[in-house]
């Protein structure tokens, strides 16, 4: 018996290990936000900051103009990016699970195939034809590719979810004599919501760190989103402790969402990756 | 009767217009650039000079066997992706396990793997060139300093073996927490009366892993195989942020140099026709998973 319980200590031992390991980059990244740039330079550094300075965060707000436009670029593009999604693929997923026409069972398909196609296949035309229309370095330039980025998931997530709602529910309010636009608004979307709230916090999450597209898309300081713009800086500005506030700044959000819906999401995610 | 058809052939017309807007998008940005990206692998056009593209036929990946630069990151890719797919699926599948038979109070350390997820990539590259830095970085100080081993400190990102694992590194640290819930959720699957089974036989400890549980795992083989391959294949924002390909060109990946050839030196027809092997690749190890997955569960 105390065998088995000298294992178990072990297994719990070996798991609190790990899981210091994954968190030990975001804490490192917050500690030197809150320390001052002698004592991130030091010769004898520390993990954990001496005494906790908010200096950083106050230069970020007085002095640091271009971080907080960065940070607004990848505001602006992630809310529009989220808003549509949702719009669209709550259309879409509702369209794919009781709206049957000719060939929507073959354009399904294929938007579920196209989850594994690399990003690089895509690029060069989108840079071209983005060229052409004038849509590099704007916002809507990056919204559209990342909408497209995250929608196959996103429209597969919510046909599920509108699967399985009893058709009974439809039916009555056909009865009551409401158009199938309004049973959508009015009586199917709110028991939707489940699938409503992961849909929106995949895609946030997703446009909020997308890298390549903007990398791509955005080679002009003034339109980079946040995720870009401070690997940029990364070379040129040793200011760690800056540096560290700005990335704690864009890494907060996408995790307390996180803390908040994890239930929802690992669901969402298991559904998405083993139907996708 | 008259009335039902008339609804559902209103309810058609409905799908059509809610399918729309997404089918727009997907056109747009899916289908058509598909094409053109297939059209441009036979051509020649450089984006600075050439007005037009001009049809070259094969060329594009005939030059390919030709090209030092394209074979070496081929290497580096295959390379790192052989050790990136080993490693991500036996430490996710060990971390799902420990998940797995620790039932109780695992919430902290579970949402401590899975957290990575929802961190933007190329901050999390940020933060560990920090953490590799050589002079004060965490990882030679925590060497040197809490350890004693001074001898193991070195410019992490600087020398090329070293810079491949360290890129290796980051790549795990971003993709395991997903490989995880999917292992999670397929060893959740397993029926209980399979293990209750296994139970009755006797099979305890490491006989009932080996034997009832790791086989029982198939499906989730097939499909967090797919996601290692696509995550291993490509790889870029790391080489891209935290080495810029280098030292030399030791962490150069295909994927980085199809970056490289459409958007620095605009070659945007032999860009595409590598973008296009790359694609095949993925392609290619995800059916050869499901077959070599789907042959032994047949046995």
């Amino acid at each position: 018996m105390s065998a088995k319980k000298a294992n178990r200590f072990f297994l719990y031992l070996l798991l609190a290990v790990i899981a210091l390991i994954f968190v030990v980059p975001i804490f490192y990244s917050l500690f030197n936000s809150l320390k001052s740039q002698q004592e991130i330079l030091s010769v004898n550094m520390t993990f954990f900051p001496h005494r906790p300075i908010l200096d950083n965060y106050a230069y970020v707000f007085a002095r640091g103009g271009k971080y907080l436009n960065y940070y607004r670029t990848s505001v602006v593009i992630t809310v529009l990016g989220v808003v549509i999604t949702v719009i669209c693929s709550a259309m879409a997923g509702y369209a794919f699970a009781k709206l049957p026409f000719k060939g929507s069972g073959v354009i399904m398909a294929f938007i579920l195939f196209v989850v594994t196609f690399p990003l690089a296949a895509l690029l060069i035309p989108i840079y071209i034809m983005e060229y052409n229309l004038g849509l590099l370095n704007t916002a809507w330039g990056l919204i559209f590719p990342n909408v497209m980025n995250v929608l196959p998931f996103s429209v597969f997530i919510m046909r599920g979810v509108f699967k399985a709602i009893p058709k009974e529910m439809e039916e009555s309010a056909e009865m009551d004599g409401c158009s199938v636009f309004q049973t959508w608004l009015n009586i199917v979307l709110p028991i939707a919501r489940n699938g409503l709230v992961i849909v929106t916090v995949f895609s946030f999450y997703s446009i909020w760190g997308e890298y390549t597209m903007g990398k791509t898309l955005a080679t002009e300081d003034s339109a980079m989103p946040i995720s870009v713009a401070l690997t940029m800086l990364k070379g040129d500005s040793w200011n760690f402790g800056v540096l560290g506030a700005v990335i704690t700044m864009t890494i907060i959000p996408p995790i307390v969402v996180f803390l908040i819906f994890q239930k929802q999401l690992v669901e969402g995610m298991v559904q998405g990756a083993v139907k996708g | 009767m008259k009335k039902t058809w008339t609804r559902s052939r209103q309810k058609s017309v409905w799908g059509v217009l809610f399918v729309l807007p997404c089918f727009l998008i997907i056109f747009l940005f899916v289908i058509y650039p598909l094409f053109y990206t297939g059209y441009l692998s036979l051509s020649d056009y450089n984006f600075i000079y050439d007005r037009a593209p001009k049809f070259t036929g094969f060329s594009n990946y005939a030059k390919m066997f030709l090209d030092s630069d394209f074979v070496h990151a081929m290497k580096t890719t295959l390379f790192f992706a052989v050790f990136d797919f080993s490693l991500l699926m036996v430490i996710s599948l060990a971390i799902a396990l420990l998940l797995f038979f620790c039932k109780r109070g695992t919430w902290l350390f579970r949402t401590a793997v899975f957290m990575p997820i929802v961190v933007p990539a190329s901050l999390a590259c940020i933060v560990f060139s920090w953490i590799f830095s050589e002079n004060f970085g965490l990882l030679n100080y925590f060497l040197g300093t809490a350890l004693h081993l001074p001898a193991l400190a070195r410019p992490w990102l600087t020398q090329p073996g070293s810079a491949m694992s360290s890129i290796l590194v980051v790549n795990l640290w971003c993709n395991i927490g997903f490989e995880t819930i999917l292992f999670l959720s397929g060893l959740q699957s397993i029926s209980g009366d399979v293990l209750e089974a296994a139970d009755m036989d006797g099979a305890v400890g490491w006989k009932k892993l080996v034997y009832v549980i790791l086989p029982n795992l198939k499906e989730t083989y097939v499909v967090a195989g797919i996601w290692a391959i696509i995550a291993a294949l490509k790889v870029f924002v790391e080489p891209m942020v935290m080495t810029n390909g280098g030292p030399g060109n030791a962490t150069l990946v295909l994927y980085m140099y199809i970056y490289n050839n459409a958007f620095l030196y605009f070659n945007m027809g032999y860009a595409s026709a590598i973008a296009f092997v790359l694609s095949g690749m993925i392609l290619f190890f995800s059916l050869l998973n499901m077959k070599l997955n789907s042959e032994e569960a047949e046995r």
